[in-house]
């Protein structure tokens, strides 16, 4: 590794001003000189860091200037993300501004985190509660149907992209069911893939006359079109994106010391090598080298965050394969993943921020005493992790128990006493069978039109 | 076999050993035709030097007899026969990371050419495509029907045994585990979320529009009339609420 002024304890402990710990508490300085150390390293960099891909940057564009010159022709409306959303610029693979919203924020959520691993979020929801951002969470929402096009082939672009524009323009007319101006809440994508997939589908649909021509059909006869016009936001942004700009505000709220905690993270692929110029990079985590979110979160939290050789690698979910070539699948997580993450960082826990990702990579440890080399790691979102040190109940909010993975190792390590939290949990259920279960926000607010709408004015 | 029109393509592509009907020249010429007119393929094949990196660190070319670099290699020659036979197999092993996509010094996306295969199988609907596909049949049910691709009651243990005991660490019925989640939207188990009823209707006008409903009654017929079933009850559901609306606002 490049030798880097630093101010970092023998130990590594303190890392201010240090941007990449390495291998963790045990990490030392090669003591290489810079010219050696640069050697070293040179080939890793023209290979995986960021730097490979700049070499493209000339033949890049920023699709956005599109859509202005778009706007301007009278062809799309942009719905923008305005003050009111408190956007934070963040700055993109290529130096570019991407504007977070932080506010009024409309959670499109994700199929594979509602169904199968819900403290992912319950615990971004809980985040936004208690540092008073205001959002909706909503009924009127398909799926992005991406998963199953990149898993089966059905589907097209012209379906992916009338659902995009179908799912966004609710976002920016959900207001009104409680009597708010049109555009008052941003959507926020929950979902690496279809974060991916929708900045894949609004750079086609930029190009793309014809297809905007065909989804206009489709969005008129939805009544779906904004002034006749398509909608297409001003940006596309996923959850883990809003954790990277507020993660000096959440870790105010922390409540538990994790510095001891190595952690090795996996960057979903569709959040940073699709549409990559669209990723964020940050000159301060990782030394901009690598996609910036999750990582920065757990810097701010303190955590150690421990590199492995092949973090460059996807988890295995493969889309197709999580249902009918699990064998790849598993193989790839626990050869590729979990057992090198255990083994060469000697990592407590994995951090992911994207549904495929974190279900591929929890659920597929178990699986390895058929091979007589079992291999564990406790794995969790970023979003669930920053809840956790926040003091969030681990089953009633990060809702551990849906998580296969050894997370009860991991909260030891933090000095949870996770079988009291259950204990307390199982009473809980008898609460919730007695119908007095606990909502993060009035339930009410869920139902925005159709069957079992009950109109509710708010004050702005 | 003769060559055809004075090109290396030939007239039919067949296996001399198997029984399966050969293919004609017409039919290769009209699946690589429908894969280049999509609008992304000029965007996602810009040109290939043959240099490898997308296989190098391509998850799928480390467990199949798969690789990207073939696949755009078969594209930018306009080798059909080559194109028609990783059709059969190979390019389901794609795991659709696009690590090759963001590698390329291109700017190719062979995952996302790979897409444009598929659609292509499935639209003539290969063999390959419906035996490949029938595993994932439930995935299609539940999305073409709900709007939600995948519901809890779908993720059991009985459905996943390779996931060991602890899909659940708590002993408890679904529906009370589900309940505890708090958020008023999920607590659902057959859907991820509660999915409102105009938003299922909505979706059911996208996939007519765009051909989705076609291409699932050329891969699965059967599939195709149940979920057209299931539309059918739920618009109905949909119109009667808006009746009762209409009557609510006339008294």
């Amino acid at each position: 590794m490049t030798s880097k002024t630093s101010d970092k304890g023998e130990n590594g402990e303190n890392n201010g001003g240090e941007r990449f710990t390495g291998h963790g508490a045990e990490w030392r300085d090669s003591g290489l000189g810079a010219r050696d150390a640069a050697t070293a390293t040179s080939w890793v960099e023209q290979r995986i860091d960021k730097r490979a891909m700049l070499t493209n940057k000339q033949r890049v564009e920023d699709v956005r200037d599109a859509m202005w010159q778009l706007e301007k022709e009278g062809e799309i409306a942009v719905h923008r993300v305005a003050d009111e959303h408190k956007p934070v610029i963040a700055k993109t693979l290529y130096g570019w501004d991407k504007k977070v919203p932080t506010d009024r924020l409309w959670h499109h959520k994700s199929c594979g985190q509602c169904g199968n691993i819900p403290g992912y979020p319950t615990s971004l929801l809980w985040l936004m509660n208690k540092m008073g951002y205001e959002y909706l969470d909503e009924t009127d929402q398909t799926s992005c149907t991406a998963w199953n096009y990149h898993g089966s082939g059905i589907g097209n672009l012209e379906s992916l992209a009338a659902v995009f524009l179908r799912n966004f323009h609710q976002a920016y007319v959900a207001g009104r069911a409680q009597g708010l101006p049109d555009g008052y809440y941003y959507p926020l994508v929950h979902c690496g893939t279809s974060f991916g997939n929708y900045k894949e589908v609004r750079h086609y649909l930029l190009h793309s006359a014809k297809l905007r021509e065909k989804v206009k059909s489709i969005l008129g006869k939805l009544d779906r079109l904004v002034d006749g016009k398509l909608l297409i936001p001003e940006e596309v942004v996923h959850y883990s994106e809003w954790l990277h700009v507020v993660r000096d505000e959440v870790a105010k709220h922390q409540e538990i010391d994790c510095a001891h905690v190595r952690a090795t993270v996996h960057p979903a692929c569709h959040v940073y090598k699709m549409v990559p110029e669209d990723a964020i990079y940050d000159d301060d985590v990782l030394d901009g080298n690598r996609v910036a979110v999750s990582t920065s979160v757990l810097q701010a939290l303190g955590a150690q965050v421990i590199d492995y050789r092949t973090w460059y690698d996807c988890c295995g979910f493969g889309f197709r394969h999580i249902i009918s070539e699990r064998e790849f699948t598993r193989s790839f997580a626990i050869d590729r993943k979990v057992r090198v993450a255990v083994e060469e960082a000697n990592a407590d826990v994995m951090i992911g921020h994207d549904t495929g990702c974190v279900t591929t990579l929890d659920k597929n440890q178990w699986i390895s005493k058929a091979m007589g080399d079992e291999v564990s790691l406790a794995i969790l979102a970023d979003v669930q992790f920053a809840a956790l040190v926040c003091g969030a109940h681990p089953y009633k909010i990060i809702q551990s128990h849906w998580h296969a993975s050894p997370t009860e190792r991991l909260m030891e390590k933090l000095g949870i006493d996770w079988e009291a939290k259950k204990a307390e949990f199982e009473a809980y259920l008898k609460e919730v069978e007695a119908g007095r279960p606990e909502h993060l926000y009035d339930p009410r607010l869920a139902i925005t039109s159709g069957p079992g709408f009950k109109p509710i004015t708010k004050q702005t | 076999m003769s060559e055809a029109h004075g090109t290396r393509v030939q007239e039919h592509i067949g296996d001399p050993v198997s029984e399966a009907p050969v293919v004609s020249r017409d039919t290769l010429e009209e699946i690589f035709d429908d894969i280049q007119s999509d609008l992304r393929y000029d965007f996602e094949l810009n040109g290939c030097l043959n240099c490898g990196i997308c296989t190098a660190t391509c998850p799928a070319a480390h467990y199949y007899d798969f690789s990207p670099r073939e696949i755009v290699q078969l594209l930018w020659t306009e080798n059909l026969e080559g194109i028609y036979d990783a059709m059969q197999e190979k390019i389901w092993a794609c795991a659709q990371c696009y690590t090759c996509a963001a590698r390329c010094p291109f700017g190719n996306s062979p995952g996302g050419l790979v897409m444009l295969m598929r659609e292509a199988a499935i639209k003539h609907g290969m063999n390959s495509a419906k035996e490949v596909l029938r595993p994932f049949s439930r995935v299609m049910l539940k999305l073409v029907s709900t709007g939600n691709q995948l519901s809890p009651d779908m993720i059991t243990a009985d459905h996943f045994p390779d996931w060991g005991p602890n899909v659940t660490k708590i002993e408890a019925p679904l529906e009370t585990l589900r309940k505890a989640i708090p958020m008023a939207t999920l607590n659902t188990t057959k859907t991820a979320w509660e999915v409102n009823m105009r938003t299922s209707v909505e979706l059911y006008t996208i996939w007519e529009e765009t051909g989705v409903l076609d291409q699932l009654e050329t891969i699965d017929e059967n599939l195709f009339d149940v979920i057209t079933d299931f539309m059918d009850e739920k618009r109905d559901d949909w119109e009667d609420f808006l009746d009762e609306q209409e009557d609510e606002n006339d008294e």
